[in-house]
């Protein structure tokens, strides 16, 4: 659990708070017999707050973007694999050797 | 052989190599900002009772805000992790429409009606 995480959650629990007292709002207004225009300033508030965590979580909870490029300072190859009897580079592949400039 | 192995050679310089398991890993991190922006863009929508248009309206304009979000993440550079612009700005944009009203209904219902 890290720091989205808990962002998240707590933009959620604002937003359940929002609807609770829009909930109590709607009631007050029954007992006043007046119609429903738009919810209270604080709940507009506590909206805007509640949306402006949530998209904060949702923009780095998932993860981080990847570089998709094979030659960038992300993707090296930092070791080779342990059987390195069976890398064999005198094959018939020599005849056409590769255009991609890897960095290892 | 000179001209095979030439042709061999364009058709191998022409073709961009991308790390298909890190474009995947960047097309799911957008998938699922989306569609948790959805489901609490419903939320609001739900609580601030929209009605009709304005929802969707609501709803696009999340997706837009999303979008600029997603390209600052991205560090303004979409070359580096992704094959073309379309993919920040665009992809996803009508696939959390679905969970939208799903949580724009209910959200409507807990607060409005019952």
């Amino acid at each position: 659990m890290n720091l989205g995480f808990l962002v998240g959650v707590f933009g959620v629990l604002i937003l359940s708070h929002a609807a609770y007292s829009t909930i109590q709002y709607r009631g007050l207004l029954k007992i006043m017999e007046e119609e429903f225009s738009r919810p209270p300033i604080n709940v507009i508030l506590e909206l805007i707050i509640g949306l402006a965590l949530c998209m904060w979580a949702a923009l780095t909870f998932p993860g981080k973007f990847l570089s998709i490029h094979p030659d960038s300072d992300e993707n090296r190859a930092v070791f080779l694999p342990d059987n390195s009897d069976f890398m064999i580079f005198n094959h018939r592949g020599r005849l056409f050797p590769p255009q991609i400039d890897m960095k290892f | 052989m000179g001209s095979s192995e030439k042709r061999s050679k364009d058709i191998m310089s022409d073709i961009p190599t991308f790390s298909a398991e890190n474009l995947q890993n960047n097309l799911k991190v957008i998938q699922n900002s989306r569609t948790f922006l959805s489901i609490i863009a419903g939320v609001l929508a739900g609580i601030i009772g929209f009605n009709g248009l304005i929802g969707f309206v609501f709803y696009f304009v999340v997706m837009l805000i999303t979008s600029v979000g997603l390209m600052a993440k991205a560090g303004f550079s979409a070359d580096l992790y992704f094959d073309s612009w379309n993919r920040v700005l665009f992809d996803g944009f009508l696939g959390g429409l679905m969970s939208f009203v799903l949580f724009w209904t209910f959200a409507y219902d807990l607060v409005h009606i019952f």
